[in-house]
């Protein structure tokens, strides 16, 4: 089995990928790497309301159904939500992913296990919600697929991405308005289409 | 059965000022609203497992540019107060509460009263504008400047509907 990727090269491999949609990052390591990784006005990074990360992109895709959105939650914090994926299911927008970097480890508290380190499946949950793109992938070579295919096809799309523990690199800019009205002005102005 | 008549001028309220976009967790109270935005074909009403999910979702929908009201019952505020906190609050993303007031004047469910007190002080505490009209013409007074004040100011601003406005619940 080949060897699970870091957050950081799992976020290098979507940034690479990136055009004009809109982003939004779970609180704490996947802001951060994003921050870090790929910084633009697009990104919506969020700072605080730990498991909300999927519920405000949902909101955006459902305000702006012509513009993509991409969700990068965390294992810790999807599971603080998992009725947000019922919703997702009966809402069902076509321009909607939500990406899990899942570590199994509540990582920024100190790397305490969470239930996907156990019995739990992040996607199995989401099928059973009603979504049927819901996948796990955990090499480089199914992440990239996986990713051509969520900017390709129809939503919604989970993606839980099985990644190795570790802190992200660096230090977060938590300016909590200017990134939130940086975020709406440039999203306003990509044009309807 | 209770007049009902209040509902629609909460809904009326609502939808003058261009909110559209809806989440709820309904009660037997806010339900009577939810019956005007339902059939509603410029509304849209998102039924969420729980509030804190709408206060998420609905600060996406002002960040793409529209406006949106979590529709609940005061038990729901408990269940949403570190969202708005941490995410409303802090950001300055405004979001209008509609409120039903359980666990005051009138109430028979013991369990409702903790929350029903602690409505006002925990919105007082977060510093969210709130009005508690006890009256049609009171809530027709003092709606479209509350909603403007959430946007003026770019904060979350609650609706507390009391028994003598909605008639509460009887046990």
């Amino acid at each position: 089995m080949s060897a699970l990727l870091t957050r950081a090269d799992a976020t290098r491999l979507l940034a690479t990928r990136l055009t004009n949609e809109a982003v939004v990052s779970n609180l704490g390591q996947a802001s951060l790497d994003l921050q870090n990784i790929a910084d633009r006005p697009l990104n919506c990074y969020t700072f605080g309301a730990m498991g909300q990360c999927s519920s405000i992109g949902l909101g955006i895709a459902l305000a702006r159904p012509d513009v993509r959105v991409i969700c990068l939650d965390g294992d810790g914090s999807l599971l603080m939500n998992l009725g947000s994926l019922c919703t997702i299911a009966a809402q069902a927008p076509r321009n909607y992913a939500l990406v899990i970097w899942d570590n199994e480890v509540h990582q920024t508290t100190g790397g305490q296990p969470t239930a996907t380190a156990g019995r739990s499946s992040l996607a199995a949950i989401a099928r059973g919600a009603g979504i049927d793109k819901a996948l796990e992938v955990r090499t480089a070579d199914e992440l990239e697929r996986a990713f051509d295919r969520m900017l390709a096809e129809e939503g919604p799309f989970v993606i839980a991405v099985k990644v190795v523990k570790g802190r992200a690199e660096g230090r977060l800019d938590r300016d909590v308005i200017g990134y939130a009205r940086r975020f709406a002005t440039a999203l306003a102005e990509v044009p309807a289409g | 059965m209770a007049d009902t008549g209040w509902s629609k001028h909460v809904a009326d309220v609502l939808r003058r000022n261009d909110i559209r976009t809806y989440a709820t967790v309904p009660d037997y109270i806010v339900s009577h609203v939810l019956e005007h935005l339902w059939t509603d074909p410029a509304c849209r009403v998102v039924t969420v497992t729980r509030e804190e999910e709408g206060i998420g979702l609905l600060a996406g929908v002002w960040l793409a540019g529209q406006r949106g009201a979590l529709i609940m019952q005061n038990s729901g505020l408990g269940n949403c107060t570190n969202a708005l906190a941490s995410l409303c609050v802090a950001s300055q993303i405004p979001v209008v509460l509609v409120i039903s007031h359980r666990g005051d004047l009138g109430e028979f469910n013991p369990a409702q009263v903790p929350m029903g007190q602690a409505t006002g002080p925990i919105l007082d505490t977060l510093g969210i504008r709130y009005v508690k009209p006890s009256s049609v013409a009171e809530l027709e007074s003092q709606g479209d400047g509350l909603i403007k004040l959430a946007y003026t100011r770019s904060l979350p601003v609650a609706f507390v509907l009391p028994p003598e406005l909605t008639g509460g619940k009887q046990g």
